[in-house]
């Protein structure tokens, strides 16, 4: 690789570098903000996901080289994606749609 | 017959052998940490009141608010070791050796620094009688900081080797070792992406 | 570099190999070890079953011995706990020290590289501290059956609340699974960085044995399942150690008093993530040996194995629908509708791929020129085996018939009919039919055909009354095998028919021991003949017997056509090799 395209990729991580801290002060002051949708927080959580995605996305795609991976590693993690969203929905699914909530005693 | 594709990539999958299993490994290690946050979302949202309020009738909450400094200070510690990472690995193809060893070292350092704040935060909270038995939010903190925090020691054993005895390889296979060190890099930013997500879930959506 | 390993020492070439012919073998003999003392387990629990708390002949002194050493009493006989110690470890030895090692880690290591043409695996000395790993696991559980208390005795389900509050032993299950987790995952990545880059010239992926396929797909389950295993495991050390309340609910009382935890946890959640590793592991375990009959059916009818195209899609999808029925384990949890409504579709769903395979298999026998000898009996024994097992499946995967029959002796005679005449008929198969391969010696017919057909006879006299058992309603897991039931009494005398089948099955296997000592034991021909099964494959057509150390082959093969071209028309031999032009 020349000295020329790793110059790029620098500059290219020190504001990858930049927006993660924003993002990180982002994520704090929006702790303290008060999402509540009639008094639920899943506005706060939804917030607070969505930028821990981001960020997230900004470190795989940049530091982890994954904007520019190959066919194959993106296979792997989209089918690793998908069993991971039924790890995590199908058990809060299963309470939400549990019998013992459905029986009036 | 040697094994091919150490260094070389293959053709029609435009990787190298360890490239492909660092990905497989995070794969298992994104199952690994997903099975932990399932039980986050499972224990959570089975409870009446979180963090939940122990025998001793109190809860965590409080205690966390004051951590959050510490813990934000932390995510930066470890965003910034992330960058050095990857500009531990830049140096490589750019075969600036000194810059090299001082990204590493900087690596290092802010892993050890990531684990001393760690231990003042755990030992506080201990001292206050939040320990993992006082009630399921403790006992999910510090499995999954735990388990977080070992992954570290475990890649920070893994960087040092690297920056000290494992140097050897650059003499003799430069292009090995420095697939090597891109390799090691994905397991670092792996383990800095899961801290991006633990530190809202555990400190601040509560 | 090669002039290197001629002079290694015996600690480097046997020991502490990372060539995968020499782990493959360490793999076999460990797994093998394993398998008899898991069977050795079972032996001694259908002495009680037969004859409730009595003294077991020939072998009381030592259960007496051990009863002693765990703090349980006994005369020689095998008391109610010590019955669950060695069910709780029959299952945890046979599936994760005995079957999946052989399968995957003797195996998949010794053939795959051997098949797709690579020189080794792709990360050797990971290979090596994957087998390292697994030994030192293995011993952990060893270890255990001698702590107070006895090993664990929660089921190999290992289901909270019971678990967490059980015996020292089931600390010492969980550490060795996390041991075993490990080597686990390691040598999946490994076989999958093999065949995806180490696949000689020629060597596409439609052109791979099916053998290959099914190795393949088995290490993705592995990787992406066992994890989550993993993590409950973790969470279940914590709470068994440091008191957590992961899986304790609030409220929790033992032996009259209330439990002094948090509370708060989930039983329910063990069972999510045990079982999400645990179906596929299912499959894991019977996906190598659908491998194993492929290739023995294919060699054995001098004819192409029928369909390939649907056998590699079949699996695929097998494998990827592996992952999206585990709660079909926990039908009686109350489960709501939608959920349930859920699991019993995708169940259903998962049958067909299993059916296609089967169906190609038998397909394949049609019109073919077939040689009977002892590795193709195993593989014709296991088609119809499976496919019981795979039949009495299905009313334990709809929800309406699970509830007579769940936890019932009809869930054992269905897992077992897919694993024991199942996944161990294809290893039977395997070692019969690679044997040559690796030690340039043909095992004795005679001795191989003695064993098939006393197995096969004795297999379904242990696991075809349990499904008449189970129809009946008597529960598994039950120390003294229903006797205290009133509703078991009319089918308890199947009890002591099952246990004869079973010692008799031990005597079958005799044949089997003599038949492997005595072939290794003996003198090697001059020049053993490399391809005695005359297969199309290239570790039978490019390789020595047994292939040559560090690197298999002279020069990298090249392969030009398909893994099953058997009988081509106009060709001179009725076996055309992949690597011939």
């Amino acid at each position: 690789m020349s000295v020329k395209d790793m110059s790029h990729h620098i500059a290219n991580y020190r504001n990858i570098f930049i927006y993660l801290l924003i993002g990180t002060a982002l994520t704090v002051i929006a702790s303290y903000m008060d999402f509540n949708v009639q008094d639920s927080i899943a506005g706060a959580i939804f917030v607070g996901l969505l930028i821990a995605c981001i960020k997230g996305y900004l470190v795989a795609a940049n530091f982890m080289h994954l904007n520019s991976e190959k066919k194959i590693i993106y296979w792997i993690l989209l089918l690793t994606v998908f069993f991971l969203a039924l790890l995590l929905f199908i058990p809060l699914l299963w309470d939400l749609n549990n019998m013992s909530n459905q029986i009036n005693y | 017959m040697e094994i091919p594709y150490n260094v070389e990539l293959r053709e029609d999958t435009g990787l190298y052998n360890s490239k492909l299993g660092i990905w497989l490994f995070l794969a298992s290690e994104i199952m690994l940490f997903g099975g932990l946050f399932s039980a986050y979302i499972l224990l959570r949202t089975g409870a009446p009141v979180w963090p939940p309020i122990g025998a001793d009738g109190h809860s965590v909450l409080h205690m966390l608010k004051e951590t959050v400094p510490h813990a934000t200070f932390n995510t930066i510690v470890l965003i910034g070791s992330s960058v050095t990472m990857v500009m531990a690995w830049v140096s490589l193809k750019q075969k600036e050796l000194s810059k090299y060893k001082m990204y590493m070292g900087i690596t290092i350092a802010c892993a050890c620094i990531f684990l001393i704040v760690k231990y003042f935060e755990y030992s506080h909270k201990i001292h206050e009688g939040f320990v993992p038995a006082h009630d399921t939010y403790m006992a999910l903190y510090f499995t999954l900081t735990g388990l977080h925090g070992l992954h570290i020691i475990g890649g920070i054993i893994v960087l040092a080797y690297f920056w000290g005895p494992g140097f050897k390889m650059w003499g003799l296979e430069p292009e090995r070792f420095t697939n090597r060190i891109e390799v090691v890099g994905l397991y670092w930013h792996f383990v800095d992406l899961v801290w991006i997500f633990l530190f809202p879930v555990l400190y601040l959506l509560n | 570099m090669s002039n290197s390993h001629n002079n290694e020492s015996f600690w480097r070439k046997y020991i502490f190999s990372t060539d995968h012919k020499i782990i493959g073998i360490q793999y076999g003999i460990t797994a093998l070890l394993f398998l008899f003392i898991g069977f050795s387990l079972m032996m001694v629990m259908r002495w009680q079953l037969a004859y409730p708390d009595t003294a077991v002949p020939f072998v009381g002194g030592l259960v007496k011995w051990l009863a002693d050493l765990n703090g349980f009493a006994s005369d020689g006989n095998l008391p109610a706990d010590l019955y669950n110690v060695f069910g709780a470890m029959h299952g945890t030895i046979m599936i994760f020290l005995g079957v999946v090692p052989l399968v995957v880690g003797a195996f998949g290591n010794y053939i795959v590289p051997l098949q797709i043409g690579a020189p080794d695996m792709a990360f050797p000395k990971l290979n090596m501290s994957s087998y390292w790993v697994y030994f030192v696991g293995g011993i952990i559980m060893l270890f255990s059956f001698f702590l107070p208390g006895g090993a664990a005795n929660s089921g190999w389900t290992s289901y909270p609340p019971l678990a967490d509050i059980a015996t020292t032993g089931q600390t010492f299950w969980l550490i060795g699974m996390v041991f075993l987790i490990t080597s686990s995952l390691l040598g999946s990545i490994n076989i999958i960085v093999t065949i995806v880059q180490l696949r000689a010239e020629g060597m596409t992926w439609m052109r791979l044995p099916f053998f290959v396929w099914t190795q393949f797909v088995t290490s993705f389950l592995l990787v992406l399942a066992f994890p989550p295993l993993e993590a409950a495991g973790i969470f279940q050390l914590m709470d068994r150690v440091f008191g957590t309340s992961f899986f304790l609910p609030s409220g929790l009382v033992v032996g009259g008093q209330a439990l002094q935890v948090s509370g708060g946890g989930s039983p329910l959640l063990w069972q999510h993530l045990f079982w999400f590793l645990a179906h596929p592991e299912v499959y894991v375990l019977i996906l190598p040996g659908m491998g194993v009959v492929a290739e023995i059916i294919a060699n054995n009818t001098r004819k192409p194995i029928w369909g390939y195209k649907s056998l590699v899609y079949s699996v695929v999808f097998l494998g990827f629908m592996s992952f999206v029925v585990w709660a079909h384990h926990m039908f009686l949890t109350g489960m709501g509708q939608a959920m349930s409504n859920f699991f019993q579709t995708t169940t259903m769903i998962i049958s067909v791929p299993s059916v296609i395979i089967l169906s190609c298999l038998m397909l394949s026998l049609w019109g073919g020129s077939i040689r009977l000898n002892t590795p193709m009996l195993f593989a014709l024994g296991w088609i119809p085996m499976f496919g019981i097992g795979g039949l009495t499946g299905l009313p334990l995967g709809l929800s309406t018939p699970d509830i007579h029959l769940h936890d019932t002796y009809y869930v054992i005679g269905h897992f077992h009919y897919v694993v024991a005449p199942g996944t161990i008929f294809a290893i039977f198969a395997g070692i019969y039919y690679w044997f040559p391969k690796i030690t340039g010696k043909m095992l004795n017919e005679t001795l191989g055909k003695v064993h098939f057909y006393f197995s096969f006879i004795f297999m379904n006299g242990i696991f075809w009354p349990m499904l008449i058992q189970g129809l009946a309603g008597v529960s598994r897991r039950l120390a003294d095998g229903g006797t205290s039931y009133a509703h078991a009494q009319d089918v308890l005398f199947w009890n002591e028919i099952m246990s004869y089948s079973a010692w008799l099955l031990a005597v079958a296997q005799i044949p089997f021991i003599y038949n492997l000592i005595n072939s290794m034991l003996k003198e090697r021909d001059e020049k053993p003949d490399a391809n005695p099964w005359k297969a199309t494959t290239v570790e039978w057509t490019d390789t020595t017997s047994p292939p040559m150390g560090h690197g298999n082959f002279e020069k990298a093969p090249v392969v030009h056509r398909g893994p099953y071209e058997y009988s081509v028309p106009g060709e001179a031999s009725d076996f055309t090799p992949q690597t011939q032009s």
